[in-house]
């Protein structure tokens, strides 16, 4: 396979499994941060800005701020009920 | 620290893990913006009702029941 160092150059410095693990860890929190941003975008604008202005509104600024909160909670109870199943 | 090798079964096994983590992760994800669509039907409050807070543990679990059938049935 391809190697990234000449062989002139010697070996890179090869990264411990900590340092994979933590890496990988810090990646997969930045994409699910970025995805569940783009998801409550979208909701939030559905519900919230139903005939856009020249400006938000008070109220579609609350909107908005509610739909936040009600979609973090949401999140929460669709984790809790995943795993109190009684079957 | 050692210097780890791809194949270690030490890091083979906490890639297994992590992936386990983030396909559980996926779901919550998934079925979140599934349930929100079905339960949450106006605009959104300053708190949930008892009947959108049930609906979206109701939709959650039978969800669950659903996959285990289609399971259930591609298994026969």
């Amino acid at each position: 396979m391809d190697s990234f160092s000449s062989p002139s150059s010697g070996s890179p410095p090869k990264l411990s499994t900590d340092d994979i693990m933590t890496q990988l860890r810090t990646q997969l929190e930045q994409a699910y941060a970025e995805e569940f941003l783009e998801t409550v975008r979208g909701k939030c604008f559905d519900k919230c800005i139903t005939k856009p202005g020249s400006s938000l509104s008070g109220s579609e600024s609350s909107c908005i701020s509610r739909c936040i909160d009600r979609y973090m909670e949401a999140t929460g109870i669709i984790g809790k009920a995943l795993f109190n199943q009684r079957h | 620290m050692d210097p780890s090798s791809m194949n270690s079964p030490e890091l083979q096994n906490l890639l297994a893990q992590e992936k386990q983590k983030a396909m559980i992760s996926e779901m919550i994800s998934k079925l979140t913006s599934a349930c929100w669509d079905k339960c949450i039907t106006g605009s959104p409050g300053s708190k949930f009702s008892s009947s959108e807070a049930n609906c979206l543990t109701n939709c959650a679990q039978r969800y669950m029941d659903m996959s285990l059938i289609i399971m259930k049935r591609l298994q026969q």
